[in-house]
This record gives C-alpha cells, sequence and structure tokens, in this order.
C-alpha cells in the first residue's frame, strides 16, 4: 500500500485539469502520469464504518439524506434499526444504521468482480469510461444502469435504466427501491431506482457526505480505506474490521463482500435479521 | 495524507468540478486519497452536480438554536447543515434541525390571514387583506388602550427567544402597556429553573463533558432531545467513547439515552429524589465531600456559621437518607447508589445532569436542589468537568420610545398560591381565565404556541378557548393551523424561522459566548409576514410607533449596539449575515467565577449597603426601598427587588461575589439551606417527599409518564412529512410483568383513564419500561397539523406537493395530555407532568 503523498496531490491536480495558481499551489516538479502509475498506487476505495457504540438512533442522517435528495415519501436510501435484546432490567437497546453496502461483490461479468445487482443489471455493461484517480492514473472500466466505478461505490445510470426492478430484487439487503417521483430514462413507464450513492455528487467535490456531516455522535466514519492515515483506515486496523467480515458486516452469508462495517463489541449484528420477504420494509424507517 | 486548510479544500474541489462538464465518461474521484474529505459548508444537486448557495442562519425547530447553514436553490431552501464554524454546535445538526425545510414548504402552511365566518371551532375561515386583519386588530387593541384597560390585551407566547422575545415584550407590549404576558416555561422545566434560582441564583446550567470523568444523570434524555441538545450531546458521546467516561441514567423507561448508557437504572415514577438524597447523604457521612466547598455553601440559618459547622448540619439532615431507605422508595439498589456515591466524589471531575425526569414532580423542586447538592458538596460547580452557571451572549438592542406607560397587568399568568412563579406558571393560565376572579383578557393574542394541545386537561383548554364569553376575541400568529388556531377568531400568517430575521445565541458548552444571526434564506411564502414585523405595522398604526421600521432594523441596530459585534471587519451587522455566528477567539473559559473577590471600591459605591442578617453587600438604590434608611429597616431580604442591588457575600473576612440571585432575594451563598423557602413554610433544606396519590399505586392503577423522541419537537412538528413519516404512531409502553397481570397483551388495545378523562391506545409490552409506570410520547394525536400530522387538510391549504399522494401512513398517534391534571408544582409552578396516576384496562 502506498502513502499519497504531497506530490501525489499535486499530480492530481495537474491531470484533472485545474491550474496550480487556481489551486493555490507551490509550482515544483511534478510526477508524469507514467510515473505515478509506476508507484503502484492503488484506487481509492470508499468504506463508512458504523459505530454502533456511538449512534443514538437519532435519525439526522436519515432525515439529512431524504433533504439532500428530495428522497420521495415511501422511500429511504438510509435507516435506523433498533435491536432489543435481553429481559428487564438487564434490557439492551442497540441502534443498527444501514444504507446501501456498496459491496465489492464475488461474482464476475467479464473481468470486473462486481455485487448481485450489477450481476443483475441487464443495462450493465455498457459505456466505456475512464476513472482518474488522485495520482494521476487512468482506469478503465464499463458504466452501466447500475455499475461499479473503480472506487467502489456502485452507482446508478438513470439514463441507461430500463426501470426493469432486477436490481431490487438481486440486493439481499432491500436497500433498493423505485423512486415513485421518477421515471427511468428510458422507458417512461418505469420508475427509476433509488439508493445511496455514497453522496458521489459531494465526493467528487471533496465533501463528506450529508449522513456523515449530520452525525453528532460521530458514529458514521467515512473515507479511503487505502489511504493507511484515514481514519476508517485507523477504525479498521484498531477493530480488525477487514479481517472478521463474518462480524463486521451485514448478512455475511450473502457473501457480497459489504464496504459498510460495524464497530459492533456487543456483538448485536448478530441478533439482528431479516428475511427476503421483508427486506423491503426494512427499509422503512420506523422510531420505536 | 496531508491535512489542508478548509480554504484550500474550498479551491480545489472548484478545480475537480471542472471535471464534471468534461461528460459523464470522464467523472473520477478526483479528489479521493490525496486530500482529507471536507466536512460541509458546501452542498451541490444530485443530478446537475450545480453547487447551492450556503446562507448562514440559525435553526429554530428548538430552543437548542443550532447554528446552520442552509442551501437554496432556485429560491427554495432544499438541504439544512449544521454551521461548521459554530463552537456549540461544531458543524452538527438533528433531524429534526434537518427537517426545517419542511417547515417552510408542507402544504398546508397558512399562508394568507385567515379570519374565522362560522361558529368558533367550526373550522370555517375566509382569505383577507393584511389591510383588513391588522385595522380590525389594531381598532380592537387601540380601544382597550385608550379606554386604560391595556392589560386587558393578553400576549402568550410558547416559543419566543432572542430578537423575537425582545421585541414582542419589551418594545411592542411595553410601549402598548401591557404586562399581561405569559410564557410556557412550566409545562417544560420551569422547576429546574427555579430550583437553581433558589440554590445559585442562575436558572440554566450547563454540563462540561469536555472535562468530566463521569456523569450521573436523572431524567435527561440528552440524546434525544435537550435545552441543548446538539453542542451537549455530542461532547457526552466523546467523552464516553474516547475517553470512557461512565454516564449512569437513572430513569423510568429504557430511554434511547439509557439505551447509550453505561448502566441503566430503572427508577420508579417520583422517586429520584430518594437516589439523589441516599448519595448525598453517603458523601458526607463517609466524609468523600470537599471541604472548600463548604467556604460558599450555606447550611443553617446561621450565615456566619463556620465550615464545620455547616459540614455538620448537612450530615445531621441527609443522615436518615440511607441507601437501604432510598432502594425501598426507588427500587435502584442500596450496593449500586452506594457505588455511585463514591465513585462520583472521587472522580477528579464529576458532573451531576438533570431534567424533566427528575423535576416534573411534586417532589421536583427538592430533586433539583439535591442534585445541585450533589453536585456542590463535591466541588464540581462552576468547575472544569462539572455543572457550571451557563455562559450566554450578551445582546444590545434598542429599547423602543424612552416615555413608556406605567405597564399593567391581570394577574392570571403566575397561577395561585404558588411560593416562587419566577417563570410563571402557563398551564394555569386558561384556568385563571376561566375562574375570573384576577380580570379576564379581551384579546388573548397567542404566538409559536398551542395551549390547548401542549397544556394537560385538554378538553378544558378547548372549552374555555371555544367560549366568547370567557374570551371575547382569539389571534395568534402561526404558520400551521393547529388545535388552538382553530379556535382563533383571526389567523395571521407567520413567517417560518427560515424567511425571518433574528439575533440570537444560547448556552455554550465551552463556556464561551457564541453570537448568532438567523437570516431569511428564502423570500417568506404567499403572504407571510413575520410576527415582529406585524407588531411594527400595529404600533403604527396605533399611533405608537416603536423607533424601528421591522425586525430586520431591530437585529441590524442590535448587533451595531452590541460591544463585542460593532467593531467587526465590515461592522457587526454585515458581518454577522457573512458569517452567521461570533465568538471571541481570545476569551477564556471562566471558571469558579463564585469565589472571585470583590474589590474595596466596589463595596464603597454610592448606595452600597452591609446587611448583617444576610452577609450580602448591595445597591439598595437598585431596589424599591424609598431609602437608605428604609432599606436598612427592612434588610436585604425584605426589600423588594434587593437582590437587583446585590453586589457580594461576606464569608469570613472576605466579599465573594459568591453565586448572584437573578430573581429572588437569595444570599450570595449556594442555598442549601434557603430562607426563602422556610418563609414560605417549605423545608429550608431538601428533604424527602412522597408524590400524593402514588401510595394507591397497585393492580391497574399506573402512573403515566411522558416523554419526547428524537424525530419530533414537542408539537410543532408532526406537520413535518420527512419526521412524521418515520414517527406517526405511539403505542404506551407497558413493562411485560405489568401486562401479564392486567391481561394485556402487545397490540391490544386498552383504556387509560384519569380524573380527566379518558383515552384508547396500543400497548407496546416489552422489556424497557420499569414495572408499575406506562409511557406515552407526547408529540402525536394531533387533532388539527395538516395532512402529514392529522390527516387533515387545513383551511385554504395548497396540495402543491407531489408526496401528497405518496403518503402511507394513515395513523396518527394518541395524544396522552388530555389525561394529565395542570397540576403546579407549590414552589415553582412547574406542571407536575410525570405524576398521574391512570387506571389501565383491556379494552
Amino acid at each position: 500500500m502506498t502513502t499519497n503523498t504531497r506530490d501525489d496531490r499535486r499530480e492530481m491536480l495537474r491531470v484533472t485539469g485545474a491550474s496550480l495558481a487556481a489551486a493555490g499551489l507551490a509550482s515544483v516538479s511534478l510526477l508524469q502520469p507514467k510515473e505515478a502509475a509506476a508507484a503502484q498506487v492503488k484506487t481509492p476505495q470508499w468504506v463508512m464504518i458504523m459505530d454502533l457504540r456511538r449512534c443514538t438512533g437519532c435519525r439526522a442522517c436519515t432525515v439529512a439524506c431524504k433533504s439532500e435528495y428530495d428522497v420521495p415519501i415511501g422511500a429511504f436510501k438510509t435507516v435506523i434499526k433498533q435491536v432489543v435484546t435481553g429481559k428487564y432490567p438487564d434490557t439492551r437497546k442497540t441502534f443498527i444504521p444501514r444504507r446501501c453496502n456498496h459491496c465489492e461483490g464475488t461474482e464476475k461479468v467479464g473481468n470486473i468482480t462486481v455485487p448481485p445487482c450489477v450481476k443483475a443489471c441487464p443495462e450493465y455493461p455498457k459505456d466505456r469510461r475512464v476513472f482518474v484517480t488522485a495520482e494521476g492514473k487512468k482506469i478503465r472500466y464499463r458504466g452501466g444502469a447500475t455499475y461499479k466505478r473503480p472506487d467502489g461505490l456502485i452507482l446508478i445510470d438513470n439514463d441507461a435504466c430500463t426501470g426493469c426492478g432486477k436490481c431490487i430484487d438481486a440486493c439481499p439487503y432491500g436497500a433498493r427501491t423505485f423512486n415513485k417521483r421518477k421515471l427511468s430514462g428510458k422507458d417512461k413507464s418505469k420508475n427509476a431506482i433509488v439508493k445511496c450513492s455514497s453522496c458521489v455528487h459531494r465526493l467528487d467535490e471533496g465533501v463528506t457526505p450529508a449522513c456523515v456531516n449530520t452525525c453528532a455522535p460521530g458514529a458514521r466514519i467515512f473515507g479511503d480505506i487505502n489511504d493507511p492515515n484515514s481514519d476508517v483506515a485507523k477504525l479498521a486496523r484498531e477493530f480488525s474490521l477487514l479481517e472478521n467480515r463474518d462480524k463486521t458486516t451485514m448478512k455475511p452469508e450473502a457473501k457480497t463482500m459489504p464496504n459498510i462495517f460495524y464497530i459492533d463489541p456487543d456483538g448485536v449484528l448478530a441478533d439482528y435479521s431479516f428475511d427476503d420477504k421483508d427486506k423491503l420494509t426494512e427499509y422503512r424507517d420506523i422510531v420505536e | 495524507m496531508k491535512k489542508i486548510s478548509r480554504r484550500n479544500v474550498l479551491k480545489l474541489a472548484a478545480a475537480s468540478g471542472a471535471l464534471l462538464t468534461a461528460g459523464k465518461g470522464m467523472v473520477g474521484n478526483a479528489l479521493a486519497g490525496s486530500i482529507e474529505l471536507a466536512m460541509g459548508g458546501r452542498d451541490f444537486n444530485p443530478d446537475t452536480g450545480k453547487e447551492r448557495k450556503a446562507v448562514p442562519t440559525v435553526c429554530y425547530n428548538c430552543v437548542t438554536r443550532d447554528p446552520k447553514i442552509a442551501f437554496v436553490e432556485d429560491g427554495r431552501v432544499v438541504k439544512i447543515e449544521g454551521q461548521p464554524n459554530s463552537i456549540r454546535s461544531l458543524g452538527k445538526i438533528c433531524a429534526k434541525g434537518q427537517a426545517g425545510v419542511n417547515q417552510v414548504y408542507f402544504p398546508d402552511r397558512i399562508l394568507y390571514p385567515l379570519k374565522r365566518v362560522g361558529k368558533r371551532g367550526d373550522g370555517k375561515y375566509k382569505r383577507i387583506s393584511w389591510d383588513e386583519a391588522l385595522t380590525d386588530l389594531a381598532a380592537r387593541m387601540k380601544k382597550l388602550r385608550d379606554d386604560g384597560h391595556p392589560e386587558k390585551l393578553m400576549y402568550h407566547y410558547g416559543r419566543a427567544k432572542g430578537s423575537s422575545s425582545k421585541l414582542p415584550k419589551s418594545l411592542f407590549m411595553a410601549t402598548y402597556g401591557t404586562k399581561t404576558i405569559g410564557n410556557h416555561t412550566t409545562i417544560c422545566e420551569g422547576g429546574k429553573f427555579v430550583a437553581q434560582e433558589l440554590t445559585w441564583g442562575k436558572h440554566y446550567d450547563n454540563w462540561d463533558f469536555d472535562n468530566t470523568e463521569y456523569v450521573l444523570n436523572f431524567g435527561s434524555s440528552i440524546f434525544e432531545a435537550h435545552t441543548n441538545h446538539i453542542p451537549l450531546s455530542q461532547r457526552l458521546m466523546k467523552a464516553m467513547i474516547e475517553r470512557n467516561v461512565p454516564f449512569i441514567t437513572f430513569d423510568v423507561r429504557l430511554s434511547n439515552t439509557a439505551s447509550k448508557s453505561t448502566k441503566w437504572e430503572p427508577v420508579r415514577p417520583g422517586t429520584d429524589l430518594a437516589v439523589l438524597l441516599a448519595i448525598n447523604n453517603i458523601i458526607m457521612q463517609e466524609d468523600l465531600y470537599d471541604r472548600e466547598a463548604f467556604t460558599y455553601i450555606r447550611a443553617t440559618e446561621d450565615v456566619t456559621a463556620s465550615v464545620d459547622e455547616k459540614i455538620a448540619a448537612l450530615k445531621k439532615h441527609l443522615a436518615q437518607y440511607t441507601a437501604e431507605w432510598a432502594e425501598t422508595k426507588s427500587g435502584v439498589a442500596a450496593t449500586d447508589i452506594t457505588k455511585y456515591a463514591r465513585e462520583f466524589a472521587k472522580a477528579k471531575a464529576a458532573t451531576v445532569i438533570s431534567y424533566r425526569g427528575l423535576v416534573a414532580h411534586m417532589n421536583g423542586t427538592e430533586g433539583e436542589r439535591a442534585a445541585q447538592m450533589l453536585a456542590m458538596i463535591t466541588g464540581n460547580v462552576n468547575s472544569p468537568g462539572g455543572r457550571c452557571l451557563a455562559v450566554a451572549p450578551h445582546w444590545k438592542y434598542p429599547k423602543g420610545p424612552k416615555n413608556k406607560p406605567h405597564a399593567k397587568k391581570l394577574k392570571i399568568t403566575n397561577g395561585q398560591n404558588i411560593a416562587y412563579p419566577t417563570h410563571g406558571a402557563s398551564h394555569q393560565v386558561l384556568k385563571m381565565i376561566k375562574d375570573g376572579s384576577h380580570g379576564r383578557p379581551d384579546i388573548y393574542f397567542w404566538y409559536c404556541y398551542n395551549p390547548v394541545y401542549v397544556n394537560g386537561e385538554c378538553q378544558e383548554n378547548k372549552d374555555i378557548l371555544s367560549d366568547e364569553k370567557l374570551m371575547p376575541f382569539t389571534v395568534t400568529s402561526n404558520i400551521v393551523y393547529d388545535e388552538s388556531s382553530k379556535l382563533a377568531d383571526l389567523i395571521l400568517p407567520d413567517t417560518s424561522y427560515l424567511e425571518r430575521w433574528d439575533w440570537d445565541g444560547n448556552a455554550s458548552p465551552t463556556q464561551v459566548a457564541e453570537y448568532e444571526l438567523r437570516q431569511p434564506a428564502v423570500e417568506p411564502l404567499g403572504e407571510c409576514r413575520n410576527f415582529s414585523d406585524v407588531l411594527c405595522d400595529l404600533a403604527k398604526r396605533m399611533d405608537m410607533p416603536l423607533g424601528v421600521e421591522n425586525m430586520e432594523e431591530f437585529v441590524k441596530l442590535s448587533c451595531e449596539m452590541t460591544p463585542a459585534l460593532k467593531g467587526l471587519p465590515g461592522g457587526g451587522f454585515e458581518y454577522m449575515k457573512k458569517h452567521g455566528v461570533y465568538h471571541d477567539p481570545k476569551e477564556k473559559p471562566n471558571f469558579y467565577v463564585h469565589k472571585k473577590i470583590i474589590k474595596d471600591k466596589d463595596l464603597k459605591k454610592e448606595g452600597v449597603i452591609f446587611d448583617e442578617a444576610t452577609g450580602v453587600y448591595w445597591n439598595w438604590k437598585k431596589s424599591k426601598a424609598k431609602d437608605e434608611a428604609d432599606a436598612k429597616n427592612k434588610g436585604y431580604f425584605d426589600t423588594h427587588y434587593s437582590y437587583k442591588g446585590y453586589v457580594g457575600q461576606k464569608i469570613g473576612n472576605k466579599v465573594y461575589k459568591g453565586f448572584k440571585p437573578d430573581k429572588i432575594n437569595k444570599t450570595g451563598f449556594f442555598e442549601l439551606y434557603s430562607t426563602l423557602l422556610k418563609v414560605k413554610g417549605y423545608d429550608p433544606m431538601p428533604i424527602w417527599k412522597d408524590i400524593p396519590g402514588h401510595e394507591k399505586l397497585g393492580g391497574n392503577k399506573l402512573v403515566l409518564t411522558t416523554y419526547k423522541v428524537a424525530v419530533q419537537i414537542h408539537s410543532r412538528s408532526s406537520h413535518c412529512k420527512w419526521l412524521s413519516e418515520m414517527f406517526h404512531d405511539n403505542p404506551a409502553w407497558i413493562n411485560s410483568k405489568t401486562a401479564a397481570g392486567l391481561g394485556i397483551k402487545n397490540g391490544d388495545e386498552i383504556s387509560l383513564s384519569s380524573v380527566n378523562g379518558k383515552i384508547k391506545i396500543k400497548a407496546y409490552v416489552n422489556e424497557m419500561i420499569v414495572p408499575g409506570a406506562i409511557a406515552i410520547s407526547f408529540h402525536l394525536g394531533r387533532e388539527e397539523s395538516g395532512r402529514y400530522g392529522s390527516g387533515k387538510k387545513s383551511p385554504m391549504a395548497s396540495d402543491n406537493d407531489p408526496d401528497l399522494k405518496l403518503k402511507w401512513w394513515d395513523t396518527y398517534g394518541v395524544h396522552p395530555n388530555w389525561l394529565i391534571t395542570n397540576k403546579p408544582n407549590p414552589v415553582s409552578g412547574q406542571m407536575c407532568y410525570m405524576d398521574e396516576v391512570v387506571t389501565v384496562n383491556k379494552v
């Protein structure tokens, strides 16, 4: 794993076509794209860690998300589930924040490893795209109605979507649903799909997702796990999150390799379950 | 990873933004991994990528008033974030704050002045012009004033803070000449305020979680709601996770707060006081107290008592309150009580926190005073990590015309026979009007308040407000058609807090004052006009100009007058408009203020005299004393408003700033022993008091307790779709054992009855509540709150919200207040919300 350096950042600016003057940074010798590639840089990998010790079930995240996207009534992109265990007076109540897991996946489409939703999408793979890393490395990938970006985000391109809903059925978590106020790009008789995008429109502007922004107890930690100095990387090491996916991710038996991890010292995730039948209603946030 | 400044983040982000226009094939996460993501401050349209306009302003969905940024797109507020530069909120905001967007655009919003056309309560209104509305209202008000009865205009407000408190009260009502002004404080935490005023002078406490090592919580759901919610709750969580600070919560219910606590201690309703008395007792008997703190404590009648005498007096007073005794009262194990007492006393810094769970009882004054006692005897008052006198900004503001009339008042705002109603007795106002022996207002004008719904005995409130003989003319300024608006003869459409000006501020957890400016993010919808602007207009129509044209001018002048702001770059107003918040970066937290020595020259100032009986130096000229001889003759304790002249407290041979009184003639000591209480016939020190009526519990007689959830404001948010979508049903919590004894299963319909009436509600049988109690949250069961909150369309409402067609719930919950008696605590006037005994039966 390489550390992103100052020079890397400057290189990023050059590649993105920004002038150094505009960025207010001094001009020094820059790495060329070729050299950057040679330096074995990794793509970023966006990860969110839900710290169950901190989540108070306040739902600021849920509303922030509703507002950020004007998510229609009836649909949620992120919810908080409540798990109650034990008998009075030794009762415990824990809150489990949920959103699209932006799974790594274990199935293949061509050379690409994709999660079930992408695998199920009849409109994937489609257009050819280029992802430019911070270091200037160009990575080619394929778009589609539902696709995986090289930084790990599972995104929707509604222009390519027929609204068939196969991705909704394929998601083991119920994280996707129809947007009843928006039509799919390719078939105006069908609805568009709504799900968490990790606020890619904010990330691409250097701003953290809306749910993270508003989380007062600091239960949502977001960042690049490939950056060893990031908060997520530090927490992942401290709590061995990557090594214990069966305990730190949602529904490990689905073998989707989620990129949302849970700090769960009391092992509450094990007490939380939902089956395929009620997975969609699981994405309705109800305060008890 | 290199950290870069926010300024650079913005520039970098602007640079990468160019990519978006290059076509989506080239969109890449250019910033990934190379810089730290900015936490906030900017927002973009998710579809177009276009940056949203950021307007710094202040939340007003609850009294916390977090500074925030409103993001505006095409003239609409679309998103709210916390203000990243605020030292109070640290850029965070809660679910209710986020849903502020709904407060502007909910489809049932009142957008035009409405005049009643049917019988009062029938809900028939017609749209009228502002000119017609104000001509009529001004004529009615002018007549009262010109007839010499301005006091027959009653102004009753629920939430009015900062400039929205000052302009209506200090300018308009004062210039008009009425002091018949009511608030809502005693249905909230008035009892906590009064207890604090009796003890350490001021009414509001800050909890220094940044420096604390240990926290005991008596009845505060701080992770759901609090008067300083976001600033405090995030600091508490930080202390718990990052410094392993223990946080013990005593509550009848496993609230979210209790569930996040190190330990939840279920406590029987109304018995927190017993636990507190026992903890204090253990600390005294085991000599775990802070000896030095006793210098500033009053524990005896004799103000010259030595530290040893005071310690002995307190030990003697508390001796009967053993841990074993407290266990029999509260159900909390004596061993646990002892453990917490020792841990609290031995912690380097400890905070005792409290709210309505402790104070909304008949023994609530004693409860809060016992909590204050615990903080003080362990040296955790005004100390880093302790319970501190709140620090808030000092705004200066225009005071209006110099020659104001001598204001008159109907004595209906403080209830009857309440010892120290320094925050009124709001829940008694309608009863007082019904009673009539102290007069009745001809015009009842309420603002940001819903008297029918928020007080107990809803039916009586409704009956009184419906009765045109008791209430000849009713008028409100409101954004929503609610249970009380429905009984208004005239409804004036108010602005939401995202469409108006205010200066504001609240206690800062860092003990450094923060100034806040609320400014309109968007133009008011429809014909909505800010209540204060309307008052300025009414004043002109009554030939009593207030000296300001509107709230904007009032706020501008205030910014220019306020010492901390006037020298800021560009001037106070321009600076605040640009930044939204200001604190003096050089100011340090001011701890141990009570230990400050008063300078000799301040004791020798004109009018300052020494009162032997209390040991207080005071300036008689600031009191109501006729002359110096009168002041000396009556003495500090018995002179009206003597506290206003308080200078310092003589302790030994020194004079300290001490604990300055704020509302009553208290000494400068931390008064564990209160002569003020003694003269009113109460025990001068906190003693145990059983809750009247609780001796007969058992069987199907349960104690009803109420609470707030994290996603609704008490009474002003059920029309917000993003909140009511998540919370529109509120079954009654009942312990599984209690339920089994009554043959009640989860989901059963049950009836609850009290002397005030009967409600039916679904049972939520669980393991999260103490046996013998039944808990119902108090946000729902709305008779009127628009379609999202009540299923009913408000008069003249629009259908322009596409979500209306997608609304999927048709339950609106049940309101517990129909059952609850408007009973005041005899000392403070606090409504004893949590004491009601109800009979529970399966339907």
